[in-house]
């Protein structure tokens, strides 16, 4: 069997399942491929193949320890967000465990709302830098304005990280660019990104947001504008 | 429920201990800086941790989607690091293997399941087995993988494609093998 004709069942599109499943393509073909798969059933039977083969390639890679530090940095931040979307869990808690707290379920409603002002309250003055460290994070889930997605923008110390999910892809000439808003006037950063097969991507925003009343993102012309030249696909008001 | 569904931060930290070694052992496999790959080892578990409610059992167990973050966010650090600074290798010399006397059944099972990959890997023709390698652990698209070996680009996907489907079928369905 020679290297090019390899019997493969996706040769009429290109051959890219194998490497596509190796992360091997580039950017822009992996952003064809992705759309391509929508389309063509037998890419798609053959990169659910392959992709068994590449899912295992991490165990031939030779086994070593994590660092006991890095569990601390991780977990650490885990706990902190963990702390700050508690609401979901706290009533529950108050309905089962009775004692001091015992008569909120015989009124839940007025118990979800004093939880949610209590978690509403502690978010506000996590937020307006009155503790220290981890106390002054927050979250600010953003409006997204694309036609999937999430956005969230972590916020700590002055500074903001994006968080994405289930974003459409960019196409190939273009990217995401994110926009600091102060003083009404969107202000460009050196932020630009695409996302994932998956439509994620974790962005650190530059420089500080304080003053920043929104953080935007809009799609861009690669090497990204001076001044947006569409409307935002996402909108994170802090203010 | 799944540990990996809950908001608790205690049923993550399970995951984390299960699943932290291997992810760290795929990322400086990759980045052969300890500084880099704990940083996308962080950015990917705390990917995990924000995305949780989107796991879907269906497409895989939790401990390939994570490596499959973890692969991508590597492959996302080495690419924007220059190609010349790609060569450097082991710059904290870690070499902590884990140690061996843990065997329980799932680690015993593991450790059968990397021999078998590496053996499947290295059993492979040179040159396909290179290919794999360079483009897997490496980070390097195809086109880079064809410059670096002139070789055409479509030799080189072909290379990749064989070496997959023999891997495959001496596996047969690895990631099977084990579940976490």
């Amino acid at each position: 069997m020679s290297e090019q004709g390899t019997g493969s069942t996706s040769e009429g599109c290109g051959g890219n399942a194998a490497p596509y499943v190796l992360g091997a393509l580039t950017e822009e073909e992996h952003v064809e491929f992705v759309a391509h798969l929508q389309s063509c059933a037998i890419c798609r039977e053959e990169v659910s193949a392959l992709e068994m083969v590449a899912n295992a390639l991490p165990a031939a890679a030779p086994q070593v320890l994590a660092p006991v530090e890095l569990k601390d940095r991780v977990m650490a931040t885990v706990r902190q967000e963990a702390s700050l979307s508690a609401p979901a869990a706290s009533p529950r808690r108050a309905q089962s465990r009775g004692g001091s707290f015992g008569w909120l379920q015989w009124r839940p409603a007025l118990a979800g709302a004093l939880v949610a002002a209590v978690v509403a309250l502690a978010v506000v003055l996590a937020g307006s830098g009155g503790g220290s460290g981890a106390a002054r994070a927050r979250l600010v889930h953003a409006q997204v304005l694309a036609p999937t997605g999430t956005a969230t923008i972590h916020l700590s110390e002055g500074h903001a990280q994006l968080d994405v999910a289930d974003m459409p892809q960019t196409t190939p000439n273009r990217v995401y660019e994110v926009w600091l808003k102060r003083n009404g006037a969107p202000q460009p950063t050196d932020a630009l990104f695409t996302v994932s097969s998956s439509g994620d991507a974790t962005v650190g925003v530059p420089g500080s947001v304080n003053g920043v009343s929104e953080i935007l993102v809009t799609s861009e012309p690669r090497g990204g504008s001076r001044v947006p030249t569409r409307s935002p696909v996402i909108v994170a008001r802090l203010s | 429920m799944q540990l990996v569904y809950s908001s608790r931060a205690d049923a993550f930290e399970v995951i984390y201990d299960r699943h932290a070694d291997a992810a760290f052992s795929l990322a400086y496999r990759m980045c052969n800086q300890r500084a880099l790959a704990e940083d996308v080892v962080q950015e990917a578990f705390l990917s995990v941790w924000r995305s949780r409610a989107r796991y879907d059992r269906g497409r895989g167990s939790v401990r390939t989607w994570l490596l499959g973050i973890v692969h991508n966010r590597a492959i996302d650090a080495l690419r924007r690091r220059s190609v010349r600074d790609r060569g450097i290798v082991n710059d904290e010399g870690i070499e902590e293997r884990i140690p061996a006397p843990e065997r329980t059944d799932v680690e015993f099972a593991r450790r059968e399941e990397a021999r078998q990959v590496r053996d499947a890997l290295e059993g492979l023709p040179g040159e396909q087995s290179r290919v794999i390698e360079l483009a897997y652990f490496g980070g390097l698209t195809h086109v880079q993988i064809a410059s670096m070996l002139d070789t055409p680009v479509g030799t080189i996907k072909g290379r990749m494609r064989l070496g997959l489907a023999k891997m495959r079928v001496t596996l047969g369905d690895p990631t099977e093998a084990v579940q976490p």
